[in-house]
């Protein structure tokens, strides 16, 4: 860290690794959304047998999801350290209370689809059981809207203090 | 094969007369996902479980000091700056629901369906039977504040989640297993999102 610190300013390197959450975070959102999307509009049944492809090979995407949201709570934890110091005190003392409520909710959906990685990854394994279809799509929706809700509420506290503003 | 889970899919990659068909996992395979199938289901339930309570309860394996960088085992809300607790709630959900998703992987799926629905009716019967408790103690007009406890309250709720175990039937009990796997998350954010109320009412 202080060699880091050696060669650039403290705020430069904590805008950098902002930057690199954002940037992960919206790979993550595009990749879950485009998965919650397959899985609530599934391949059609064609007359003749003929299954139409679905537009979202959806199984492949398991393992990037996985990937991504493990990397995205890591950053998320090492920026929040700056966050509980530089962020939340002046967001309380300009009484900005429902950012920090958002926010702290924002902890709790991220860490529960932390908790849920292992069983998604097991039930989008290849070959897809038929039995878990339900329980499979829901984790996905699960796993999409906590990805959607991280998003929003991390760039409403970086609108308040982060890059760019 | 007696200690494999019948909910999970693994079962099904096997034809009807015990032959593989091509492409499919050799018996060691199968069983092994069989295995890290229980590990994942149990895992995602206990986490979710745990956490919520834990955070409730605000029991965290450590608390860090940002400003310091200071690291105390368990809670140590007191020292320079805010204290912070969530890697320490986050831990040790991570290391509780480790263990008992890894002796999962080794008990029968009949024990594990019981003791899913045994833990999940218990959390939810103890803070409502101690809700109850204090209504009790509010409406009576003699002094029943020895009532007001946590382990007084226990006991209502342990009879409560004995009797709906022994009388849920165990075919609903192992189908509903992997249901727990998103109730629980989602009770669990309610419980935590009600928590957070405080913030939302204050006043500008």
């Amino acid at each position: 860290m202080n060699l880091v610190l050696y060669f650039m300013k403290e705020d430069t390197f904590w805008s950098i690794l902002l930057f690199v959450h954002f940037l992960l975070a919206v790979s993550l959102l595009a990749v879950v959304t485009l998965q919650a999307v397959a899985v609530l509009m599934p391949a059609r049944q064609m007359a003749g047998g003929f299954i139409e492809r679905s537009p979202v090979p959806a199984a492949s995407y398991a393992a990037i999801v996985v990937i991504l949201y493990v990397l995205q709570a890591l950053m998320g934890a090492w920026i929040y350290v700056k966050y509980r110091t530089y962020v939340r005190i002046p967001m309380e003392e300009l009484r900005h209370f429902k950012t920090v409520g958002s926010f702290e909710f924002k902890e709790h959906i991220v860490a529960m689809g932390l908790g849920l990685l292992p069983a998604y990854w097991y039930f989008w394994q290849q070959p897809l059981s038929t039995e878990h279809t339900n329980v499979r799509r829901w984790i996905t929706i699960f796993l999409a809207i906590s990805v959607w809700y991280a998003f929003v509420v991390g760039h409403l506290a970086n609108d308040f203090r982060g890059v760019g503003s | 094969m007696t200690q494999t889970l019948d909910v999970l899919d693994a079962d099904r990659r096997f034809t009807a007369d015990g032959s593989r068909a091509k492409g499919t996992p050799t018996a060691a395979e199968h069983a092994s996902a069989t295995k890290f199938g229980t590990f994942a289901i149990t895992f995602g339930i206990a986490f979710a479980l745990l956490y919520t309570i834990f955070e409730r309860l605000n029991w965290p394996l450590f608390t860090y000091h940002p400003v310091s960088g200071r690291i105390d085992f368990w809670r140590e809300p007191t020292g320079v700056g805010p204290p912070m607790f969530w890697y320490g709630w986050l831990t040790l959900s991570v290391i509780s629901a480790g263990v008992i998703a890894s002796i999962a992987t080794i008990i029968s799926s009949q024990w594990i369906s019981g003791a899913t629905v045994f833990c999940c009716v218990l959390a939810a019967l103890w803070p409502t039977s101690l809700a109850a408790l204090r209504l009790f103690i509010d409406a009576v007009s003699f002094n029943a504040d020895f009532l007001d406890s946590i382990w007084i309250a226990a006991v209502p709720a342990l009879i409560g989640a004995v009797a709906i175990t022994y009388f849920a039937p165990s075919q609903w009990v192992q189908r509903a297993w992997t249901s727990w796997l998103l109730i629980v998350p989602i009770v669990g954010l309610v419980i935590l999102g009600y928590s957070l109320e405080s913030w939302f009412v204050r006043l500008r």
